[in-house]
């Protein structure tokens, strides 16, 4: 007999920890364990089994790993806490003295923690960081739209203002900018950086007020941490770019509201002293001045001769050969032994000659204005990043870099309905007509389209095409651009109907009529029982159809019957012999693409009904 | 008698006023004597207050001639309460030579409270002891009538002493109006008035030293304990002991490249799912189709926010300027973010297959042919058709039906050959297996009957007759049993009438089953209402009937012998056992998981065993493999009523009352590795449902795969392939 086993020493017993025993292991209040697991990103895990996991109580609680637990026993920023806790019984104990200047003193070395090793054990990899920053950014372009008040001070607003900026500058930069979706919630971005896709809603300019269900102390602890790794992305994407972060802000500009233009961009190859005697640099050897390109004539004929390397090469392999000047081309080298194996690798050079779907230049030939009334600092982002120049008028903010007459511009964004202008001189009507005047939306479906559209159906007053997310949906999910299946059927019949409907007074062939009757009757009949059979035999005789035709279209009907009927009924059949287990996969399979087809069907159903009206419409007003 | 009366009443009116005398308040310089004379005094009072009077008035005179006295002169009178003599003041004027207030209140009781004179008539005495009387006190509108007509009621305040309202004065007003004004309350009081300066001030100072005594040292030397202390402080700086104030850290985090040192080799943890990606319905201007109609959008509206499988309603503006802002874009966020940190995650597998890949892939039901398929014959009862056996050859069939007919008919063509009508409901009917003779028994409320179909070749007939009615009886059994044997005597002998009948003890109940052995020797029944087991298994050549089991746990459904062993089975409600009867032992028990089994049948080989139950599950048992079902079936919506195992064909076949019969391939292989192959072929539907019943009973033909099913709707069906 082995050892007796106690309960709750082993298993889902010990490696699981309700929330209430976590805080009391941790000597912490809830709000502290909160924002600990906030900050280090665990999370509750449920227990395969509930029961087992809190000692046969079935209580709703929430379970954390034990393992995390103890793992947040030992963050210092629990401890920092702890001292933060201690330091607000102290200063209110002063306060409450009226001894002001020991509060003051207090207050001035009041502990505060740093979140830098949290980063970098919660993202190892700046990819793994860049991978997880769809919230944070939208949690900064949340927040930097807000009013500030007394929870949310203004300096916290500012920052992440500043914050929302520098990514902004940095996917303009970098044009990694991708597709952009107007939505009733929100603009959504979505840019490509490093491989990883990054997409980020952005509220629409209005005023967002936090509602009262809404625990601003949550938002709050998110948001600590959520700058924190801005801060430290940001800083690599920016030094990887070679820029300075954070770039420098200009303090006329931004208070002349230029938003994202009030930051300038710095390369961090500032030190212009230095690099003049870096590329400069001249080696003499043998009396004779050796450039880059004679060393690279050298270690080429070297390669051919493969003699041996001398004293003289061994010193020129350490200079630096400009790799701009001449770029080698990798060559597959074929081993002997096995000359399948090595595949050709793909080179950057093999890469680059690929075509480029992608075109990030896309608005680089176009010089936008951006009327007043759409939003500046949306499209400001859109037309930079895709290579645009973009003016704007005073009223939406300074340091546009053109005015409104300038004549380079190419198209104007536009979004009022058109008012005609009797006065209009003639400088201005030709300013008109060399202008394009398009309505937002026409930007958008262009960034998607990764082309540029027909302006025609986006012109100043016109009923815009619907905007379409250019993110997809799931496979097979309703396309409103494909055409509806089963349309052209429907058309058909749709003539017959009309066809019919005008031909009601003529005089109607009696016997056809009879004819599709009879017809119809088989099709019925199409079943396996001879009474059927025999009862529709008679009905097409009693209504004169001809014997052989008869049987020709009992035929027809009988196949496509059975082609459809045999299959399903088998199936039906062998899902008797399904288990259980299966048989309940099964049906939540079959439930779950039901609701889909359903969803589909419906939108198609709306669509083609939405259509007819329009028809129906145009064909009354086409006969008016 | 009156005088005494009187006395009596005297001396209670005494004791009476002993008693109020007693309670008034009684003066500390009064003693018992004033009690005394107060009594007596009743009458006297007024006369001698009269004289009193007279006598101040003629005593005041002398007073008024001494001009040494500051004071008023005092008089001595006798006190008319005590009768001895007491100085008597002359009243003071009031003018300003009087100490007091000018208006004296006539009320002396003092600061006390006033509610002890709730229930007197005065309200306290005078400063001459007098008694103050309670003013008159209208009603309350006398007293609003009266605020209306004096002019000055609305500044006279209510005393307490004097229990009335008193107009308050200039003064007492003015006091009132300064307290409200928040002013000093006293009218004279000058707060800012000019200071005088006493000791202080110019030509005051004071010039000369009050102590000759030269200055102390320590006036203007430097103290060396306070350099000692401040040079310990200096060295603790220096040698940095003491730091000073730490420089702040500045509260703007500092970053730099945190990823260019290598980090730990722990496995990063996992992402959160991000959010799914908006779709086209989210658009500021989606294709029309995505709008909700009314009622999708009430239908939206109804739904808990948590059900809703989209947060938002589609909505389309014609232009980007129009869209306003979302006003649950913070809630959503914050949604978000409790997802983040309070949801559990789990991982899990998506299985991304395609449903169609789990039904089992089984031979097409085409490839087993032959098995029914259609409805070649009805043959119709009057009343509910319970029961139908097969002729061993396959040619004949007799069905049975709640009126006590038992009809023959031929299989091919459903003609009716012979009719006989009982009383009584006809439970079974089972056909004898023996191919050298031919009959069969039909179960008739508690008896047994056997019939010999008519149209027998003469030999058959022969041999039938003498097995059931053999001229030389068997000897009885020792032990008499309560089944009774009776053969009709040979002159009655017709084709009606039945040739033996076995009468079962009474009230055992409708014999509702009847089953041969394969040798045709043996017969069991069951009966359905005994209180007993209700099992007897009948030996025709001995002519003897005997009960298997004393007791059995559990009513008796069906019974069955095995087809090769020496076996029976033994259906109870919710198990199936399986009795060796040579050695009369329980040799399995079967647990199928039914509620209460209603059919069951063993397979040709015995080594399978399929059990139907009313709760509409077909169970397959292995035998040899487990007391557990192979395999359960549940695809009859309504209870199963009877299955069948083709005795030659690999088919079998249940009915239930759902009116509905399933025909399926079972297919059992002699290899024991092997599971045998149920494939569900065919589902007959053809007979109606009556008073909640379908297809009572299914039965193969024995040479075809054929089947014969009866059902409630009294007809008898014929299913060919």
């Amino acid at each position: 007999m082995g050892r007796l086993r106690q309960k709750g020493k082993a298993g889902a017993a010990k490696a699981y920890i309700t929330r209430s025993q976590a805080t009391k292991k941790l000597q912490c209040s809830l709000a502290d364990f909160r924002r600990l697991c906030i900050l280090k990103g665990i999370f509750p895990r449920e227990p395969n089994n509930r029961k087992k996991a809190n000692k046969g109580s079935s209580a709703p609680t929430s379970f954390y790993y034990a393992k995390d637990i103890a793992y947040l026993a030992h963050e210092p920023v629990l401890k920092k806490l702890r001292e933060h806790k201690a330091f607000a019984k102290k200063l209110s104990r002063a306060l409450g003295r009226g001894e002001w200047s020991s509060a003051k003193s207090l207050e001035e070395n009041k502990p505060a923690y740093k979140l830098d090793h949290i980063i970098k054990e919660r993202y190892p990899t700046f990819i793994d960081a860049l991978r997880d920053i769809d919230d944070a950014l939208c949690m900064i372009f949340l927040f930097a739209s807000l009013p500030s008040n007394p929870r949310v001070p203004t300096s916290l607003i500012e920052n992440c203002s500043r914050l929302a900026a520098e990514w902004q500058l940095y996917i303009m930069r970098s044009s990694s900018l991708r597709k952009a979706f107007l939505s009733i919630k929100g603009v959504y971005y979505q840019a490509e950086v490093m491989d990883q896709v990054i997409t980020w809603l952005v509220p629409y300019q209005f005023t967002q007020n936090i509602p009262s269900d809404v625990d601003v102390r949550v938002m709050l602890t998110f948001l600590e941490l959520y700058q924190t790794l801005l801060g430290f992305v940001f800083f690599k994407l920016y030094t990887d770019a070679g820029l300075v972060y954070p770039p420098p802000l200009d303090l006329k500009k931004d208070e002349g509201a230029a938003g994202v233009g009030a930051f300038v961009l710095q390369d961090a190859t500032v030190p212009t002293n230095h690099a003049p005697t870096k590329s400069k640099k001249v080696v003499e050897v043998e009396g004779r001045q050796v450039s880059g390109k004679d060393v690279y004539q050298t270690i080429k004929s070297l390669a051919n001769t493969s003699s041996e390397t001398n004293g003289v090469s061994q010193d020129t392999m350490t200079l630096e050969t400009n790799p701009t000047e001449v770029e080698e081309d990798f060559v597959l080298q074929t081993s002997k032994s096995d000359p399948q194996s090595a595949a050709p690798l793909a080179t950057l050079k093999s890469l680059e000659s690929l075509p480029q779907t992608l075109n990030t230049s896309l608005f680089a030939p176009y010089t936008f204005f951006l009327s007043r009334e759409s939003s500046r600092p949306i499209f400001e982002f859109l037309v930079r990043s895709f290579g645009g120049r973009i003016g704007w008028s005073p009223t939406s903010g300074g340091g546009s870099p053109f005015d409104e007459s300038d004549p380079s511009i190419t198209h104007v964004i536009i979004d009022r309905p058109t008012v005609e202008n009797p006065n209009e001189t003639s400088e201005e009507r030709e300013k008109r007509s060399r202008r394009k005047y398009v309505q937002p939306q026409w930007v958008v479906d262009c960034i998607n389209a990764g082309k540029i559209l027909l302006e025609d159906h986006y012109t100043q007053g016109k009923t815009l095409p619907p905007h379409l997310s250019p993110f997809g949906e799931y496979e097979g999910a309703y396309d409103p651009i494909a055409p509806v299946s089963g349309e052209q059927d429907d058309m058909s019949v749709d003539e017959d109907e009309e066809s019919e409907s005008q031909d009601e007074d003529a005089t109607m062939d009696e016997s056809e009529s009879a004819d599709a009757a009879a017809l119809k009757a088989v099709a019925v009949a199409a079943t396996d029982e001879s009474a059927d059979l025999r009862a529709a035999e008679l009905a097409a005789e009693a209504a004169g159809v001809d014997p052989a035709l008869f049987e020709k279209e009992l035929k027809k009907s009988r196949k496509k019957v059975k082609s459809d009927t045999v299959g399903s009924t088998e199936q039906d059949m062998n899902k008797m012999m399904m288990s259980n287990r299966q048989r309940k996969l099964y049906e939540k399979m079959k439930y779950s693409q039901n609701k889909r087809a359903m969803e589909r069907s419906n939108l198609e159903a709306k669509r083609t009904n939405i259509e007819k009206q329009a028809r129906k419409k145009a064909k009354a007003a086409h006969q008016d | 008698m009156e005088m005494l009366s009187d006395e009596e009443g005297s001396e209670g009116e005494e004791s009476d006023g002993q008693e109020v005398d007693e309670f008034p308040e009684i003066d500390a310089e009064s003693d018992e004597e004033s009690d005394f004379e107060e009594r007596e005094d009743d009458e006297n009072e007024e006369d001698e207050e009269d004289k009193e009077d007279e006598e101040e008035e003629s005593e005041s005179e002398p007073d008024d001639e001494d001009p040494l006295h500051v004071f008023p002169k005092a008089k001595t009178v006798v006190s008319d309460i005590t009768g001895q003599l007491k100085r008597v003041f002359p009243k003071i004027e009031p003018d300003y030579d009087s100490d007091s207030s000018t208006e004296d209140a006539p009320n002396r009781v003092g600061n006390i409270p006033m509610h002890w004179y709730d229930d007197m008539p005065h309200v306290g005495y005078d400063m001459d002891g007098k008694r103050v009387l309670r003013p008159a006190k209208g009603d309350e509108l006398d007293r609003f009538l009266e605020t209306v007509e004096d002019p000055s009621a609305w500044t006279s305040a209510f005393d307490k002493n004097t229990q009335s309202d008193k107009p308050l004065t200039t003064e007492e007003l003015d006091l009132i109006r300064r307290l409200y004004a928040g002013e000093n309350p006293d009218a004279e009081y000058d707060p800012y008035e000019p200071m005088t300066e006493w000791f202080t001030g110019k030509g005051k100072e004071e010039v000369m030293p009050l102590s000759a005594a030269p200055e102390p040292k320590r006036r203007w030397v430097p103290s060396k304990w306070e350099k000692k202390k401040v040079m310990k402080i200096v060295r603790a700086i220096r040698q940095g002991r003491i730091v000073p104030s730490k420089p702040k850290a500045s509260t703007q985090p500092q970053f730099y490249a945190i990823w260019s040192e290598s980090s730990s080799s722990h496995a990063p943890p996992l992402p959160a799912p991000k959010p799914a990606l908006p779709t086209n319905a989210e658009s500021y201007n989606p294709p029309e189709e995505y709008l909700l109609t009314d009622e999708e959008r009430k239908k939206w509206e109804e739904t808990d926010p948590e059900d809703r499988d989209r947060d938002f309603v589609p909505q389309k503006y014609s232009s980007l300027r129009l869209v306003p802002g979302y006003d649950r874009f913070i809630k959503e966020r914050f949604n978000r973010q409790l997802d983040l940190y309070m949801a559990p995650r789990v991982q899990r597998v998506k299985l991304n297959i395609d449903p169609e890949s789990l039904i089992p892939k089984l031979p097409s039901p085409s490839s087993l042919k032959p098995f029914p398929t259609y409805k070649s014959l009805k043959f119709v009862h009057p009343s509910l058709a319970r029961c139908i056996a097969a002729s061993p050859d396959g040619a004949w069939i007799v069905s049975g039906d709640e009126n006590g007919i038992v009809s023959l008919w031929e299989l091919s063509v459903g003609k009716e050959i012979k009719r006989w009508k009982f009383d009584g409901k006809v439970g079974a009917l089972e056909w004898c297996p023996r191919t050298d003779v031919s009959f069969f028994v039909v179960g008739l409320e508690e008896t047994l009957h056997f019939i010999i179909p008519p149209y027998l070749p003469p030999a058959v007939y022969h041999l039938t007759q003498t097995l059931l009615a053999p001229s030389t009886l068997p000897p009885p059994p020792e032990n008499p049993s309560p089944v009774r044997w009776t053969t009709s005597p040979s002159n009655t002998w017709t084709d009606d009438a039945p040739l033996l009948s076995i009468h079962l003890p009474a009230s055992s109940g409708l014999a509702s089953q009847i089953v041969w052995h394969r040798r045709g020797d043996y017969m069991a029944t069951v009966s359905s209402g005994g209180n007993q087991s209700g099992v007897w298994i009948h030996q025709l050549s001995r002519r003897h009937s005997q009960a298997p089991f004393k007791k059995v746990r559990g009513k008796v459904q069906m019974v069955l012998f095995h087809p090769a062993k020496p076996n029976f089975f033994v259906a109870t409600q919710q198990y199936v056992r399986m009795y060796n009867l040579s050695e009369q032992k329980l040799l399995k028990t079967l647990t199928p998981g039914i509620k209460w089994i209603s059919s069951m049948d063993v397979h040709l080989s015995g080594d399978h065993l399929i059990v139907g139950g009313y709760d509409r599950k077909l169970c397959w048992f292995d035998l040899e493999l487990s007391d557990k079902p192979y395999k359960v079936l549940r695809y009859h919506s309504r209870a199963i009523r009877s299955l069948h195992f083709h005795p030659i064909y690999p088919l079998f076949a249940s009915s239930s009352d759902d009116g509905s019969i399933q025909i399926f391939h079972a297919r059992v292989y002699s290899d024991l590795m092997t599971d045998p192959l149920i494939v569900p072929l065919k589902i007959l539907r053809g007979h109606e449902i009556a008073q909640g019943l379908g297809v009572l009973q299914v039965k193969w033909c024995s040479k075809h795969p054929w089947l014969v099913s009866s059902g409630a709707d009294g007809a008898v069906n014929v299913w060919c392939n």
